[in-house]
């Protein structure tokens, strides 16, 4: 018997448990997550674009002009990214 | 004593030297705490999973809020799909988390402040999600790279973009780890330095900070290991679900 009325407890303070993680979903650690992702990201999108922008220089021979290019297409997407993101966090 | 603050990042080797052709693959320090970490996680677990007490033990609970907390954390970000990788991305957040605890732990090494582990991490993460999302959706996986609505003209400009963010993805999650990991690190032996050089008089205010510092080391030690899981499971989603 003692077994069974600790079941229907357990279950009891299982229902509560749930209805509150329902409100309070982790927000505070996913938004500094959050933080510490677009920062990063924006530089990785920038230091890829000037990589790629490196290669097909020297792929090409076309020295200056593709860094150049892809350095500022890099910036873009990082900015890019960052409004996506914040978008995202409205919803 | 080692003032210098980066001394604790140097990795040196322990035992004989081992050769394999002309790469050095000797057990470093590096592999002895990523041995540890990870047999650390094999005796929680199967400690924790040998008696199923209906009132869990507190190992036993341990093992269970953090199979419950990754298995929510995938279905609510990559959704039911994403449950067959579940054991990756477990081991894969177990890692990480336990190397950076372990890592706060005075006079360890923290695997996960070298570029070189987060990224390898990192790159197989990048290369297996791909290859996921080609065997998937075929060729029709490469319109990740083409959003909906976009005018003809800019299209060439957009693909570029979409090429540059699919590939910063490793750099991104590597970087970002090892970046954090390492300057807060460096930072806690700066402040640490300061105690002992300005002794009994003026080193309570450094020590003060020393003590919020390890705090906040821990929360990011923490949080670190959830972005990069995380992180996971929404590239994985992408590869998966293809929608824009």
């Amino acid at each position: 018997m003692p077994k069974d009325s600790f079941k229907t407890r357990l279950e009891i303070a299982k229902n509560k448990f749930l209805k509150k993680k329902l409100y309070q979903d982790n927000q505070p650690t996913s938004s500094l997550g959050t933080a510490f992702k677009m920062s990063t990201e924006l530089v990785a999108h920038v230091v890829v674009g000037t990589i790629i922008g490196f290669i097909l220089d020297k792929t090409f021979g076309t020295k200056p002009w593709l860094i150049l290019i892809f350095f500022f297409v890099g910036v873009i997407a990082g900015i890019l990214n960052v409004f996506k993101s914040a978008k995202n966090m409205q919803k | 004593m080692a003032t210098n603050p980066m001394h604790q990042f140097e990795v040196y080797r322990i035992g004989p030297e081992i050769k394999l052709g002309e790469i050095d693959i000797s057990f470093t320090n590096a592999s002895l705490f990523m041995v540890i970490s990870s047999i650390a996680i094999l005796l929680i677990f199967n400690l924790g999973t040998k008696k199923n007490l209906l009132i869990p033990s507190k190992i036993q609970l341990l093992a269970e809020l953090s199979y419950t907390f990754v298995s929510k954390m995938i279905s609510d970000t990559a959704g039911s799909k994403a449950k067959p990788y579940f054991a990756f991305i477990f081991s894969l957040f177990m890692f990480v988390l336990f190397c950076n605890m372990f890592g706060m732990i005075p006079y360890t090494f923290t695997v996960t402040s070298h570029i070189i582990v987060t990224f390898m991490l990192a790159a197989f993460i990048f290369i297996g999600v791909t290859i996921i999302g080609f065997m998937k959706h075929g060729v029709g996986y490469l319109k990740l790279f083409i959003p909906s609505g976009v005018p003809i003209v800019l299209l060439p400009l957009i693909v570029v973009i979409e090429i540059i963010s699919y590939l910063s993805r490793p750099i991104s999650l590597s970087v970002r780890l090892f970046a954090n990991m390492m300057a807060g690190h460096t930072m806690m032996k700066v402040f640490g330095g300061f105690v002992v050089s300005l002794g009994i008089i003026g080193g309570w205010l450094p020590l003060s900070f020393s003590v919020a510092l390890t705090g906040l080391e821990i929360l990011v030690a923490f949080l670190q290991a959830y972005v990069f899981a995380i992180l996971t499971c929404i590239y994985l989603n992408d590869a998966l679900n293809l929608h824009h």
